[in-house]
């Protein structure tokens, strides 16, 4: 058969054998390791390449890394700036306000005083058409006063925003205080003032009083204002949440005014707000009496309502806790 | 019985003479200052049995500066002080109140005839 003749026909020496695998090993040795080595260079010049373009990479990457950190450094300067202009214009507008009030305030004394000596027959004898003509006036300048006043309180809300002084107050005597201005303009006005304290004493509430004397003093003075002549506006002070786990005490003001519209309710103690029908009643107020007066309760964390009184007007109601945590 | 005697601290001379002529009708003897320096030599000589003082003055002396030195001094210590001005920031009441002035009241709040309810109701 063929393949046995050539079984037949291979060399039967040892040494030819020995000699052929010999070459064969040799061969092998030689192919692999060329063959190693060209793959090897291969790898490397990838790695090199792969290596070059990281680099380009990561330059770029750290090129970019640099122009955003000096984006981010002319932005801290721009920052600065702005912020040392803004502390400046705070500064400037508060001493403006309180040096144009001040300067404001002077003249309109002498006007107010005048006007009302005059009008009480205190510079001679004047007839009830004169009177009623200096009365005017004297409303238009209390007026003007009641503005200036609105502008230097927003001014120390705003600048005060952090300094609350709270201390242990005797609330009726600061209340008293309060009630003795309005007692004068209530009756200028013709409005009734009824007023009920507590039976007992009230122990001493943590508050800062020229802060509640402007809540106070918001309130009676729109109670004034909104309520016709002959009308009745009744405040009471009121022990009745004392003996809560969270005791306080509790104002309420009660006008017999114009009411507020259910469809502005939302809105009332919102910044610059103002009830279309009080606008239509007083013309000249700023919207920000409530604003400021809700903003002082809340950071005494007390909490300030309002709801129609039956009959006509409304019952705004504010509480003061006895104590401040913080204390 | 002797009229009472109010000093009027005050350097706008209109608002002044206004204050002067209601408490003088009032039945109180008025006297007055138009400035700090004047009104610290005057009151330890007069020894008024109340002042009103304006804090914004004319001169070196303001009227926290008056109301220093009235406080400083045991002839007049005692002698109540009304601070009628109008300023009136938290800080320039507080300021005033604990150098001792026993009320503060801003000039454009008040009329007159509240002044003198107020003068009636410390001297009592």
């Amino acid at each position: 058969m063929f393949w046995s003749d050539l079984v037949a026909k291979l060399p039967t020496e040892p040494s030819v054998w020995i000699a052929a695998l010999g070459l064969f090993g040799v061969a092998f040795f030689l192919g692999y390791f060329w063959q190693d080595q060209s793959t090897r260079t291969r790898w490397q010049v990838k790695q090199e390449m792969l290596k070059n373009q990281q680099i380009i990479e990561l330059e770029k990457v750290n090129q970019n890394l640099a122009a955003k950190n000096r984006e981010l450094y002319a932005k801290e300067l721009e920052l600065t700036i702005a912020n040392k202009h803004l502390q400046a214009l705070e500064a400037a507008k508060s001493k403006f306000i309180a040096v144009t009030t001040h300067q404001l305030r002077t003249p309109l004394s002498a006007v107010k005083w005048t006007l009302d000596l005059a009008a009480k027959g205190q510079l001679g004898k004047v007839d009830e058409e004169q009177k009623s003509f200096l009365n005017k006036g004297l409303i238009s300048v209390n007026r003007v006063i009641a503005i200036v006043n609105e502008l230097l309180r927003v001014d120390s809300v705003e600048t005060d925003q952090v300094v609350y002084c709270f201390q242990p107050v005797n609330f009726i005597k600061l209340f008293d205080e309060v009630l003795f201005e309005f007692e004068v303009q209530a009756k200028s006005k013709g409005v009734k003032l009824s007023v009920r304290r507590p039976e007992t004493d009230l122990p001493p509430i943590d508050l800062d009083e020229t802060k509640i004397k402007m809540v106070m003093e918001n309130l009676f003075d729109n109670a004034i204002k909104y309520t016709p002549v002959g009308g009745l506006v009744e405040v009471v002070v009121s022990d009745k949440r004392l003996n809560r786990a969270e005791g306080a005490i509790e104002v309420t003001v009660r006008d017999s005014g114009i009411g507020i519209p259910s469809e502005e309710k939302n809105n009332i103690f919102q910044k610059f707000f103002r009830a279309t029908n009080a606008i239509k009643a007083e013309p000249d107020g700023s919207g920000l009496g409530l604003f400021i007066a809700h903003d002082i309760v809340t950071r005494h964390n007390g909490s300030m309502w309002f709801e129609p009184a039956a009959g006509g007007g409304t019952i705004f109601t504010f509480t003061l806790p006895i104590h401040q945590k913080t204390l | 019985m002797d009229k009472k005697k109010i000093l009027i601290v005050e350097d706008d001379e209109f608002l002044r003479s206004l204050n002067a002529k209601k408490l003088e009708s009032e039945g109180y003897a008025v006297s007055v200052s138009p400035d700090g320096t004047s009104a610290i030599e005057l009151i330890p000589e007069e020894l008024p049995d109340l002042v009103f003082l304006d804090l914004l003055l004319p001169g070196g002396k303001d009227g926290f500066d008056v109301l220093t030195a009235i406080k400083a001094d045991e002839k007049t210590k005692n002698i109540p002080v009304v601070v009628f001005s109008n300023l009136g920031q938290a800080e320039d009441i507080k300021k005033a109140k604990d150098l001792g002035a026993i009320d503060f009241l801003i000039k454009a709040n008040f009329t007159l005839d509240d002044v003198v309810t107020k003068i009636k109701e410390i001297l009592k």
